[in-house]
C-alpha cells in the first residue's frame, strides 16, 4: 500500500486553466449542476468537449484519441465533476469501454467505434450486474450459445444506467459451463437497440429514470462483437474495475452542496457550526483528491495500483455520503426537489441517491474484501 | 520523497528500533520524556534536522521534519524534537540567533501571560499550562505581539517555576509560572509580521505528523494481530466484521500520511493555512477513528499497559488537541473558505501539491 504524494507539472496546470475557463464559457447562466457521474446528460455539451479533444484522451492516435496520460483525464475529469458539467452521455464510454476496447479489442472494433467514442458521438451503458447476482459477478447467468457466425445471447441486465438512451453495451455473459465460476465467461457487445433487446425502465428513488432492466432473447451477436478472447470475460472485468475505481467521479459526487451552501449562504455569514462542517468536509476533500491523483499518476509511471484504487473508492463514496449528513445536520431545511435554491435542491436530490454511492462499482463490503487481502499480502 | 528524506527515515528506524523500544518508552514515563534517547539523536545531528546550518543546525527542508517527525510518532518517542528544532530552532533562526547549548522548548499557548514592553527589554508575569517538555529543558522562548509588535523572548528555566502536568502519554506538558520577571532587550528580538502565526501552524503541523507516523504504526501492530489471533478456528481477520476495522484504520492512515506530507512539502518557504489546517483537521479527525478501530479489532488485549497500542492510542488521544482542536481549526478554515466565496473553493482544493510534476 503506497500513496505518493505528486503534484501538476505545468503543462497539466495548464490544461486545468483550459478546461475551467471552457467549462465556465460552456455552461449557460443559472445552469442547475448535477450530481457527479449523476448529472445530466448533454449530448451538445458532450460534442464541444469532445471537438477539444478532452473525449478518449488516453487514447492512441491511431484510433483518433489523443495519447494523453491518466493524470491529464484525471484533470479534465475532475473539473467537469466540479462544476456539475452534464457528462452523462458520454461518460461511460470514456471511461471504461474506450479503454476495455483498445486493451482487448480488435482492430476491427478499434477502428469501428473508438473514433465514434472520441468524438463524444457513441454511448456505452456498462453490462455487468444481474438480478440475484449483485456484486458476484461470477454468477451471471446471462449466456450465449454458438450458432454459424456468431452467438445467441439470452438473459437479463440489471441497474443498466442509460439503456434508454445509449448505442451499446458490453454484456458479460457466459458462454461455456465451467467447473470454476471465473472460467468460461467472455464479454459480447450488444446493441441496445437490436433485435431481441427490450429496454425496461427501473423507476429510481428521485423519480427520474436513469436505471432500467435489459432483456434479450435470442439476440444474435456476430463474432466481430466479442470484445476479448472468449472465456477471458473474467479477467476483463475485474482489470477494467481496477482501474476506474479510484477517480474524481468518486469523492466529488455531492461537493456542490458544499459550494452552493457557501454560494446561497455566506453572504449573511455561515454559523459558527456551519463553518465548522465547511472546513471539516474541505480538508477531507483536499486529502481524498490527493490520494485519487496518486492513483492516477502511479497508473502512468506503469504502477498496478488496485488495492490502492479499491482502498480511494472505499474512501471516496463512504465520504460522498458523510457529505450530506455533515450538510444535512447544520442547515435544518425540509427537502424539496423543486426548491427555489439549488442548494436545497442538491440537497434533496443527494439525500434520494446517496445510498447509491457505495454501491456503484462494487460495495463497501467488497472493496474492504479486496483491501484486507491487500494488506496481508505485503 | 526525496532521497535525503528516505535516508533519514531509515537511519532513525534503526535507531529506534534500540532506544524507543515498547519496553524503552514505558520506562520514560516517569521521567515524562525519553532523555538517552535524546542523547543518542543529539549526538547524530538529528535533534536539529530543519535549523539553519547557519544557526548551528544540520540544516534540511520542512519535510525532513515532518519525516523524523512521523518516525517519532511510530516509535511513541517521548522527546522535544517539534518544540526544539521545527519551532524553537526556527524562531532563533529569524532573529538571527545561534542555537545556545541545552533543549529548548516553547510557550505555545501565551494568553495566561502578561507581557509588557519596560524600556528597552520586557517584563514577564502570570502562567502558561501545558508547555511540552518544560521540565527537561534549559531554556524556553516565547513569541508574542507586544504593542503590535511580533516579539521573541528566550527565558531561562533557571527563571521561572516549572510545575507538573503530563498528557495521556504521561509526556511532559508542565505548568511554567513567572513571577514578575524582566527579560533584557538582548533576550529578545523583533520577529516578521507572519512569525505568530508561522510558529501556530508548525505547531500544528508537527502535532499532524506524529498522528500520522503513529497511526501508520497502529495500523501494522493490528493488521499482525488479527492475522495471528484465531477464535471460531481461524484467524479473526478473516472475519468481515473484524475487516471493516482494519480496513478503515488503514484508510485513516493513509489519509493523515498524505495530509501531513503534502502540508510539509508546500512549506518550503512559509507554511500555508490552508495546508495546515487540513492536515491538523484530518489527523485528528483520523487519530480519533483509528484508535477506536483498532482497539476494536484488538479486543482487551489493546487495554494493558504492556501492549505496544496503548502507548500509541494515548498519543493520538492527546496529540489530537495539541495546538488546537480540529474542530476550532475546521471552524477557522470554514470562516475563511466562505468569506474567499464559492467560486474559490474548487480552485483551492485543487491546488493540492504544488511542487510541479511527480514527487520521486
Amino acid at each position: 500500500m503506497r500513496f505518493i504524494p505528486t503534484g501538476l507539472s505545468a503543462q497539466e496546470l495548464q490544461l486545468q486553466r483550459e478546461v475551467r475557463e471552457f467549462v465556465k464559457d460552456a455552461l449557460p447562466a443559472g445552469y442547475r449542476p448535477g450530481l457527479g457521474m449523476g448529472a445530466s446528460r448533454s449530448p451538445e455539451f458532450s460534442k464541444k468537449l469532445a471537438e477539444r479533444g478532452w473525449v478518449g484522451m488516453a487514447i492512441p492516435k491511431q484510433y483518433g484519441g489523443h495519447a494523453r496520460t491518466a493524470v491529464d483525464r484525471f484533470i479534465v475529469t475532475e473539473e467537469l465533476l466540479s462544476a456539475g458539467a452534464p457528462l452523462g452521455a458520454h461518460f461511460v464510454a470514456d471511461r471504461q469501454t474506450a479503454p476495455a476496447i483498445i486493451k482487448f479489442g480488435t482492430d476491427w472494433q478499434r477502428e469501428f467505434f473508438i473514433p465514434k467514442i472520441v468524438a463524444g458521438e457513441c454511448w456505452f451503458s456498462l453490462g455487468m450486474s444481474e438480478p440475484d447476482a449483485g456484486s458476484d459477478l461470477s454468477s451471471v447467468r446471462s449466456a450465449a450459445t454458438r450458432v454459424e457466425g456468431g452467438w445467441l445471447l439470452n438473459g437479463t441486465k440489471i441497474w443498466t444506467s442509460g439503456a434508454h438512451r445509449n448505442h451499446y453495451f458490453a454484456v458479460l455473459c457466459r458462454t461455456s459451463p465451467s467447473e470454476d465460476k471465473h472460467q468460461g465467461l467472455s464479454q459480447l457487445i450488444v446493441n441496445l437497440r437490436g433485435d431481441g433487446v427490450e429496454v425496461r425502465p427501473i423507476p429510481f428513488l428521485n423519480g427520474a429514470h436513469e436505471f432500467n432492466e435489459v432483456h434479450m432473447t435470442d439476440v444474435f451477436v456476430p463474432d466481430e462483437m466479442m470484445l476479448g478472447a472468449e472465456g477471458s470475460g473474467w479477467q476483463q472485468v475485474t482489470s477494467e474495475l481496477a482501474y476506474e475505481r479510484s477517480g474524481p467521479d468518486r469523492f466529488l459526487s455531492t461537493f456542490g452542496l458544499v459550494k452552493y451552501l457557501i454560494a446561497e449562504r455566506a453572504t449573511g455569514g455561515l454559523t459558527p457550526e456551519q463553518e465548522r462542517a465547511v472546513g471539516q468536509l474541505v480538508a477531507r476533500f483536499w486529502t481524498i483528491r490527493q490520494m485519487s491523483l496518486s492513483v492516477a499518476r502511479t497508473i502512468d509511471d506503469g504502477g498496478a495500483p488496485a488495492v490502492e484504487a479499491s482502498l480511494v473508492k472505499d474512501i471516496g463514496t463512504r465520504f460522498e455520503q458523510r457529505v450530506i449528513d455533515v450538510i444535512r445536520d447544520v442547515v435544518e431545511v425540509q427537502l424539496d426537489l423543486d426548491s427555489n435554491s439549488t442548494f436545497e435542491q442538491l440537497l434533496a436530490e443527494s439525500v434520494l441517491t446517496g445510498p447509491s454511492f457505495t454501491l456503484r462499482g462494487g460495495t463497501t463490503e467488497v472493496l474492504r474484501s479486496i483491501v484486507s487481502k491487500g494488506l496481508r499480502n505485503v | 520523497m526525496s532521497d535525503n528524506t528516505t535516508e533519514i527515515r531509515a537511519a532513525l528506524r534503526a535507531i529506534l528500533a534500540d532506544h524507543s523500544s515498547a519496553d524503552a518508552v514505558l520506562a520514560a514515563e516517569p521521567e515524562g520524556w525519553n532523555e538517552p534517547l535524546w542523547r543518542v539523536l543529539d549526538d547524530g545531528g538529528f535533534a536539529t534536522i530543519a535549523v539553519d546550518e547557519t544557526i548551528g543546525g544540520s540544516g534540511g527542508s520542512l519535510a525532513d521534519a515532518c519525516a523524523v517527525l512521523h518516525e517519532l510518532g511510530r516509535s511513541a518517542a517521548s522527546i522535544p524534537f517539534a518544540e526544539h528544532a521545527l519551532l524553537a530552532g526556527w524562531l532563533l533562526s529569524q532573529g538571527g540567533w545561534d542555537l545556545p547549548g541545552g533543549v529548548l522548548t516553547v510557550i505555545d499557548d501565551t494568553s495566561g501571560l502578561q507581557i509588557e514592553a519596560a524600556g528597552a527589554g520586557f517584563t514577564l508575569s502570570g502562567t502558561a499550562n501545558h508547555v511540552a517538555w518544560a521540565g527537561a529543558s534549559t531554556q524556553i522562548l516565547l513569541a508574542a505581539v507586544v504593542d503590535g509588535t511580533p516579539t521573541a523572548l528566550l527565558l531561562s528555566t533557571k527563571d521561572v517555576q516549572v510545575g507538573g502536568g503530563a498528557n495521556l502519554a504521561e509526556e511532559q506538558r508542565r505548568s511554567v509560572a513567572v513571577d514578575s520577571i524582566t527579560v533584557p532587550a538582548e533576550r529578545t528580538w523583533e520577529l516578521p509580521a507572519d512569525a505568530v502565526e508561522q510558529l501556530r501552524l508548525r505547531g500544528a503541523l508537527s502535532r499532524a505528523a506524529l498522528i500520522a507516523g503513529a497511526l501508520e504504526r497502529v495500523s501494522e501492530l493490528t493488521v499482525r494481530y488479527t492475522s495471528e489471533r484465531e477464535q471460531f478456528g481461524r484467524p479473526i481477520g478473516r472475519f468481515q466484521a473484524v475487516q471493516r476495522h482494519v480496513v478503515r484504520l488503514t484508510e485513516m492512515a493513509q489519509q493523515a500520511a498524505m495530509a501531513t506530507t503534502v502540508a510539509a512539502l508546500n512549506g518550503s518557504d512559509a507554511v500555508d493555512f490552508f495546508d495546515v489546517a487540513s492536515a491538523k483537521i484530518v489527523a485528528g479527525e483520523c487519530a480519533s477513528g483509528g484508535a477506536a478501530a483498532a482497539h476494536q479489532a484488538h479486543g482487551a488485549i489493546g487495554m494493558t499497559k504492556e501492549y505496544e497500542l496503548g502507548q500509541l492510542s494515548r498519543r493520538l488521544w492527546s496529540w489530537r488537541d495539541e495546538y488546537g482542536h480540529e474542530s476550532a481549526w475546521a471552524r477557522e478554515l470554514g470562516h475563511r473558505l466562505a468569506e474567499a466565496g464559492a467560486d474559490e473553493l474548487w480552485p483551492r482544493i485543487a491546488a493540492g501539491l504544488l511542487a510541479a510534476g511527480p514527487q520521486a
